[in-house]
């Protein structure tokens, strides 16, 4: 169940199902809903912005790494998913329960993570993608593989597809509501364990590391912001989170590399560095940002 | 002079039908291939598809958000090992960071413990490949 659920979480939970979803009586749902229309930007451009953010599973396991205990009730409430009407509210907490998911899995919880799962099935259904969403394949894969890579490799390649299907369909908006989603929610778990453990260095450095990711997401949303009334107020909402990371300082120096062979492979010696400073401070404004946008998002 | 023209017309139709098909670049099977040569201690992160369209397109780039103290690991496959097929890491002011590509040599995969972290560019570019077609896995590890 672990690498089931493991095998969802960098992608937001997308679905495991080789065969082609039957799309067909949802295209006149999404025809009707292609008010919103497409920004002045090429879908290519969206995508490419879209792959390069990292998955947020990457600081759950730094979570667990570093000894951090599981506390679930840093997570939404699984059972909120009644509250959630608009595609808006459906696709951005689609993404933080993808979040969620991915933090409840890591630290195996098993009866949460099933919770979160029956969360984003609903949700899923909600926003018509629930076709790409099966979960007998889930369980199929479940007690069939061991092998957890490949579980992820279908799922990457499940959410190329649905991301392609939004794109197709002039929705890419809830792609990018679904990342900025798993984005906030990773961030607001970081932020919460960092307020416990201020000494925590690595942790300091991950939420600091966090303005590239902003910038990126920050892109994402402005290309949509006139076009979708609902994504133009949150991006006025991540206004102040913006001007707090500004104020992280990210000193980045290049020194050439050193290659070397290694058993045949090619082992890099990264003689580059990041330096990040970001005063107490600037770190409680970032968490205290982050609540604030989570908890209007979430309610 | 009917059987000619059928012959004709078989041939006709099996060249336009098999010529794309040969032209295509399966990068899914490559990638496929390359999940199961990732080192152990990684875990999956992206696949990328290598698709230069017959040499047509001489370069593929991706772009990635890598994390200092994290230590990823990339690999490359082709149609008979690497076929040529060379990729490259740049920071985001496209400086050189890695390249499995170095003393005439094609590395399959290249380690990465990354110090730094930042936006990187990956780019697969070709030499001497007969396929210009390959699949490539990013795997990382604390």
């Amino acid at each position: 169940m672990r690498k089931l659920i493991l095998g969802l979480l960098p992608f937001m939970f997308w679905a495991c199902s080789d065969k082609k979803p039957n799309t067909e009586n949802l295209d006149a749902e999404f025809e009707a809903q292609q008010e919103t229309s497409a920004p002045e930007v090429s879908q290519d451009v969206i995508e490419g912005i879209i792959q390069q953010i990292p998955s947020p599973l990457e600081i759950s396991f730094l979570l667990k790494d570093q000894g951090v205990k599981y506390n679930n009730e840093f997570l939404n409430d699984p059972k909120a998913t009644s509250n959630y009407n608009s595609d808006f509210q459906k696709a951005i907490n689609l993404g933080i329960y993808g979040t969620d998911l991915g933090y409840t899995n890591i630290y195996e919880q098993n009866q949460d993570a099933i919770y979160y799962l029956q969360s984003i099935q609903k949700l899923s259904e909600g926003l018509n993608i629930g076709q790409f969403f099966n979960f007998k394949e889930i369980k199929r894969l479940a007690t069939n593989s061991s092998n957890l890579d490949s579980l992820l490799l279908t799922t990457t390649k499940n959410f190329n597809s649905i991301n392609a299907y939004l794109q197709q369909k002039k929705r890419a908006n809830l792609s990018v509501l679904l990342l900025t989603g798993g984005w906030l929610e990773a961030l607001h778990i970081t932020t919460k364990v960092a307020e416990s453990d201020v000494s925590n260095q690595g942790l300091i450095d991950k939420i600091g590391e966090q303005k590239i990711i902003l910038d990126q997401v920050k892109l994402l949303l402005d290309f949509y912001k006139t076009s979708d009334p609902n994504i133009g107020q949150l991006r006025k909402d991540f206004e102040p989170l913006i001007e707090a990371f500004n104020q992280v300082e990210f000193i980045y120096t290049y020194h050439e590399p050193e290659m070397k062979e290694v058993d045949g492979e090619m082992v890099i010696i990264d003689n580059s560095t990041t330096e990040i400073k970001i005063t107490p401070e600037i770190l409680a404004k970032i968490g205290s940002e982050t609540q604030k946008i989570r908890a209007n998002v979430t309610k | 002079m009917k059987n000619l023209l059928f012959v004709f017309l078989f041939l006709a139709f099996g060249l336009v039908a098999v010529s794309p098909a040969q032209a295509q670049c399966n990068s899914d099977g490559f990638t496929d291939t390359c999940l199961g040569s990732l080192k152990d201690g990684f875990t999956f992160l992206k696949s990328f598809k290598i698709d230069g369209q017959g040499g047509a397109k001489q370069k593929v780039e991706y772009s990635y958000v890598f994390s200092k103290d994290t230590k990823y690991y990339i690999n490359v496959c082709g149609q008979n090992g690497v076929d040529g097929i060379i990729v490259t890491m740049y920071d985001s002011n496209r400086k050189l960071v890695a390249t499995n590509h170095a003393n005439g040599k094609f590395y399959p995969g290249i380690t990465y413990p990354c110090n730094a972290t930042g936006i990187y560019y990956i780019t697969f570019t070709f030499k001497d490949s007969e396929n210009y077609c390959g699949g490539s896995v990013l795997g990382f590890s604390r």
